[in-house]
């Protein structure tokens, strides 16, 4: 390399417009013609909730719907996906209300360290939008492609379990956790119980 | 539903002439006060202890906290309380924090396994368009790392690299490609050093050995850390009535955790540094940045993000967290450095590749005479937490079982590689299968049940170890016949067709480390809390540790809220800056729930004596019959007479302000006096007993885990949702070691998968179904009872896929991972010996119980009587190590036997016998090679 002029090894072209909806909003970006979507959702749309743990399609962390189904945002050209509806983990909520698959991973132990945590709900979501009643194998088989390090899946699988049946209407769903609670008690609570060993 | 029913004629309420309100004669109080929910409920007596009244049972007697417990949350099970956050993707962890004007960091890499850096010419870097700033070694000689002992690292190399991989200098740039492409400018003039990959090499003497210690160094070898420990009477070890004799390899894994490392350094305009990075020890981490940056440690800030995964594998301070500080320093700018998952294998920190020697014997009564273990382990190139590895190797091995004698060789070597360190179950978990299937061999030489084995040689509760452990709850007897009914065992053990078995592991750990890893400031406690109550009602809790997924958080949340007897939705707990947070050691030795919720306990304690002493004010009754219960403190006697929550508090404000209180915890003096008594000492330990069902493919080799039933002593399940999460998730981690995870390193040292494609973690389809079996030993010293349940439930689920293995196809394999290549070359080797054709034609081992098997039986059932009685403190009799030899607990054991030993350094004559890593006692230190010169 001594005494020859330095030539550039990693193209940086410029960027160029680049547009999608994503989670319902219409974006546009700048962004190179050989950027990966989990770059563009990252960098340049601040979707931050789509996580990186590889980059080599082996994780499952990047996770977003494309038009509907699941796909690997690491292994996508943002190209490929000009135009295309994508949902990432924030665009399964309405806002700060949560999704019943939310919930549910919450309530069951489904996310610990929680950064394989967004890949799971988007797989998961995409399963349930298909089929509502999955059996434990066809959860299985629709997140074989997400690495999970701490839960073991066993807790993953019962809140996809729990998550379909709020979808199937059988069991109610969560209030989101910020709306006022309606007073159970409208004449004020029980009188409470007396410590054990006194009479009253 | 009942209505809300006044007392009888109050309708306003009469205070008598001497202050104090008439019973009966008041109204109640508002109800609610604070919380989302305005109603209140009664107490849940189901989660009250029955010593204080309640339901809960309390098999294990009384505890120290049962007076704080209000039923409110703990034992309950619930969410994570951040996991809102996760669900949502508004954690932010490393890589989220992106700060206006940041530059890109990376970092540049050795090609070379061992070499010394003869020059670095950085003028091409520097002049590349887009390159703000650039540092390698000499900018920041100070060494660091994480135990004080054994400062070897550099923020990056000063004069030598130590393995592929090993940092070198490192660059900012206005973005990733300009970055990644000054990397490939510096020019480095190298000369290249002779590498060392095997351990058992690094024993030997070296032109250049990869550290020197000066007068410390041991010869010219690359061994870091040697030890030797021997107790009790090594005459029992001739004549065994039987024996087992397993040598092991066991290859490097991978904590595997999802979250790549990354950091964000900035130096704000005051000139302090605000370092964000997923850190377990955010404290240590701290400290080194003082050290390396030279800076005073109140110029730092160190944040703490959400930690994307941590299992031992961010417990150090990391040199690329040194490398984003300089960066940032030299620039005035943010930097922010995220690894690729490649990086992530190069700075491993991950289990050490471990040869292991486990000789054991028995006597004619069943009883363990001995244990000798031989521990080489590979350290690679740096010391990390290598010299408490070292130790734990061999000490974590002396319970749960009795022991006749117990004998210890450990080394660990540094090699070209890139560093090992600690890992979920740190240091324990290879010698623990080594030891559990070597048990599991003797149970079949004597023709016992390998359960009932166990079941008779057990440590009773309250007692010590051979090496001086203070055990004080205990929970193997009730975890093992938990497993065994769970598993329906006695149907099953030995008698599953071929390619089906059962296997048993235990499990024995500590909950928390009784010495802190930096001493000073002298008596420094190792967890302190704050909690600070405003007029608002809401409860904010200021604490340091590190949640690293495990729900640290959670734990301290829920043991306030259980104290104060307030919904845990109105406990904030703010733990991620340490300039708010009082200093906690981190998340590492599983010592958080046993420390941290200790310590919040002991603030919750003071807040809620603070409102019983404004309550007592308002009503007249003294504290000690006051109750409090879901945001309301009333009478004992008469639940009418009342304040709710809110009164008290603000009544307890007046003239004040805030109400404010602290809690630390230090752990109790404990242990013996030989050099390395502290490693392995802990406050508590943790229990479990796992059993395994596997299928083995005879043909392929592939073994399956079907099922695992896992009992763990936790002492007190404070969230059993997250036990459960812990116990699982042990399991699979612990399965991916044994049956698919492995760091191969090739001929030429190179590292072959660095890649979560070929570094195998078990993928769904690959996980049995875990019944996790939660038991109470209640610890007397633990936060309302609890331990550990982080590390423990990592460790039997090795030796029982093991056990299960050989059961399945009567073949004894002692290569980790049993991936299918191992367990075919073992059957192909069986068959030849054998001389069988077909390996459809192996037999399946049975067993035909011996006449030992009902003395064990008959000792495992008195011991149980003696166990209940020590874990309830109705036998208070001292119990140590030997009493089953039919030693005076009372009387130093020494005395009672003539060869007694307690010994931190082999004999001349033991020399000629030791082991592999025993051979590094054959070598001098440097300043007694000089005393002989």
């Amino acid at each position: 390399m001594v005494g020859k002029e330095h030539v550039s090894m990693i193209p940086t072209p410029k960027g160029q417009p680049w547009s999608a909806k994503v989670n319902g909003t219409p974006v546009e970006v700048l962004a190179p013609s050989n950027a990966v979507l989990l770059d563009v959702l990252r960098d340049k749309v601040g979707t931050l909730g789509v996580k990186r743990g590889c980059d080599l399609g082996t994780c499952g962390c990047c996770t977003v719907m494309i038009n509907g189904v699941p796909k690997l945002s690491c292994l996508t050209l943002a190209g490929q996906v000009e135009g295309a509806e994508i949902i990432t983990v924030e665009g399964l909520s309405n806002g700060a209300h949560l999704a019943p698959i939310q919930t549910c991973f919450a309530t069951h132990g489904g996310s610990q360290c929680g950064f394989c945590t967004p890949g799971f709900l988007v797989a998961s979501q995409a399963l349930l939008n298909e089929n509502d009643s999955p059996s434990r194998d066809e959860i299985a088989t629709a997140i074989e492609g997400n690495l999970c390090r701490c839960t073991g899946y066993q807790q993953i699988i019962d809140a996809i379990e729990a998550a379909a049946a709020i979808h199937r209407g059988e069991v109610e769903g969560a209030e989101p956790a910020s709306s006022p609670h309606p007073d159970p008690h409208p004449s004020g609570p029980e009188e409470p119980t007396m410590p054990p060993g006194h009479a009253k | 539903m009942g209505s809300y029913k006044q007392q009888p004629g109050a309708s306003s309420a009469e205070i008598r002439k001497d202050g104090k309100r008439v019973a009966g004669k008041q109204s109640f109080p508002p109800p609610g006060s604070g919380g989302s929910d305005p109603s209140m409920r009664p107490r849940d007596l189901d989660f009250i202890p029955e010593t204080v009244g309640g339901r809960e049972p309390k098999p294990a007697g009384d505890h120290i906290h049962d007076r704080a417990r209000t039923g409110t949350s703990v034992g309950k099970a619930m969410p994570l309380v951040d996991s809102n956050a996760k669900v949502t993707g508004q954690a932010w962890y490393g890589d989220d924090v992106r700060l206006p004007g940041e530059l890109i960091g990376k970092i540049l890499r050795s090609p070379h396994h061992y070499a010394r850096i003869k020059s670095i010419d950085t003028s091409k870097v520097e002049a590349l368009p887009g390159v703000v700033a650039v540092a390698t070694g000499q900018d920041a000689p100070n060494r660091f790392g994480v135990l004080p002992v054994t400062k070897d690292e550099h923020a990056m190399a000063v004069e030598k690299v130590r393995h592929v991989g090993d940092l070198v200098a490192c660059v900012a740039a206005v973005d990733e490609a300009t970055a990644i492409e000054a990397l490939s400018l510096f020019e480095i003039e190298w000369e290249v050093l002779e590498p060392v990959f095997d351990p058992k090499e690094g024993l030997e003497d070296h032109d250049e050995p990869i550290h020197w210690r000066g007068k410390y160094h041991l010869a010219r070898t690359n061994v870091q850390k040697r030890v030797f420990q021997e107790f009790g009477d090594r005459s029992l070890v001739n004549n065994p009535h039987a024996a087992s004799h397993g040598s092991w390899t066991m290859l490097g894994v991978h904590h595997g955790f999802t979250e790549p490392h990354a950091v964000v350094a900035h130096w704000d305009p005051n000139g302090r540094l605000q370092l964000y990075t997923p850190q377990q020890v955010p404290h240590y981490t701290h400290r080194a940045l003082s050290t390396v940056l030279d800076v005073p440690m109140h110029q730092i800030n160190v944040i703490r993000t959400f930690v994307g995964g941590g299992f031992g594998g961010k417990s150090d301070p990391f040199p690329h967290e040194m490398c984003a500080a300089l960066l940032a320093r030299s620039s005035g700018k943010p930097v922010r450095i995220t690894f690729d998952r490649e990086e992530v294998y190069w700075i491993n920190r991950g289990r050490h590749p471990s040869h292991i020697d486990v000789k054991m014997t028995a006597d004619e009564e069943g009883r363990i005479s001995s244990f000798d273990i031989d521990a080489l382990i590979d350290g690679g190139g740096f010391a990390s937490f290598g010299h408490v590895t070292s130790y734990y190797n061999g000490v974590l091995a002396t319970a749960p079982y009795e022991l006749g004698s117990f004998h210890y060789t450990g080394a660990r070597v540094w090699t070209n590689k890139p560093a090992s360190g600690a890992m979920r179950g740190h240091g324990a978990v290879n010698t623990r299968c080594a030891v559990e299937v070597g048990l599991d061999e003797m149970a079949e030489s004597m023709q016992v049940d390998p359960i009932d084995l166990r079941l008779a040689n057990l440590l009773p509760p309250h007692s010590r170890t051979i090496s001086g452990f203070r055990i004080t709850s205990n929970g193997m007897r009730e975890a093992l016949e938990r497993v065994r009914e769970g598993s329906n065992w006695d149907e099953k053990f030995r008698q599953l067709p071929l390619g089906k078995g059962i296997g048993i592991g235990c499990g024995f750990f500590i909950s928390g480390s009784g010495l802190p890893i930096h001493w000073d400031p002298k008596n420094f406690p190792h967890a302190t809390v704050h909690i600070q109550v405003d007029m608002d009602g809401g409860v904010t809790v200021h604490t340091g540790a590190a949640d690293i997924g495990q729900g640290s958080t959670t734990a301290v949340a829920q043991v306030v809220s259980e104290v104060l007897a307030l919904p845990v939705e109105m406990i904030h707990v703010r733990s991620h800056e340490s300039d708010t947070s009082p200093v906690d050691l981190g998340s590492y030795s599983s010592r958080v729930t046993f420390m941290n919720a200790n310590a919040a306990i002991r603030a919750a304690i003071e807040i809620r004596d603070q409102l019983l002493n404004a309550a007592w004010q308002m009503l007249g009754y003294h504290p000690n019959v006051l109750v409090l219960n879901d945001r309301r403190i009333y009478y004992k006697h008469d639940p009418s007479i009342g304040v709710s929550y809110l009164e008290a508090l603000h009544k307890a404000q007046e003239d004040k302000g805030a109400l404010i209180a602290r809690g630390a915890y230090r752990s109790p003096p404990m242990g013996g006096v030989h050099k390395g008594a502290a490693a392995g000492l802990a406050p508590a330990y943790s229990f479990s007993a796992y059993v395994a069902e596997v299928d083995v493919d005879v043909e392929t080799g592939l073994v399956s885990c079907t099922n695992v039933w896992a009992a763990h002593d936790c002492g007190k399940a404070l969230n059993p949702l997250a036990v459960k999460g812990q116990i699982i998730g042990s399991c699979h981690m612990g399965l991916g070691q044994v049956l698919t995870e492995k760091m191969v390193y090739g001929r030429t040292g190179h590292l072959q998968n660095a890649n979560l494609l070929e570094y195998k973690i078990p993928s769904v389809h690959e996980m049995p179904h875990v019944e996790a079996i939660i038991v109470e030993s209640s610890d007397p010293e633990g936060p309302f009872g609890a331990k550990e349940a982080g590390e423990g439930p990592l460790l039997p689920i090795l030796p029982a896929v093991v056990n299960a293995v050989y059961d399945a196809i009567g073949i004894r394999l002692r290569d980790l991972p049993l991936t299918p290549d191992v367990v075919y070359n073992g059957i192909e080797k069986h068959l030849k010996k054998t001389g069988l054709e077909d390996p459809l034609d192996l037999p399946s081992p049975r067993l035909q119980h011996g006449t030992l098997q009902a003395t064990l039986k008959a000792r495992g059932e008195s011991h149980r009587e003696r166990d209940r009685l020590r874990q309830r403190s109705e036998d208070t009799s001292a119990y140590v190590n030997g009493v089953l030899f039919g030693f005076d607990p009372d009387r130093p054991l020494a005395d009672q036997v003539e060869g007694w030993r307690e010994a931190d350094e082999p004999l001349p004559e033991q020399l000629a016998e030791l082991g592999f890593a025993g051979r590094a006692w054959l070598k001098k230190e440097q300043r007694h090679m000089e005393d002989d010169a």
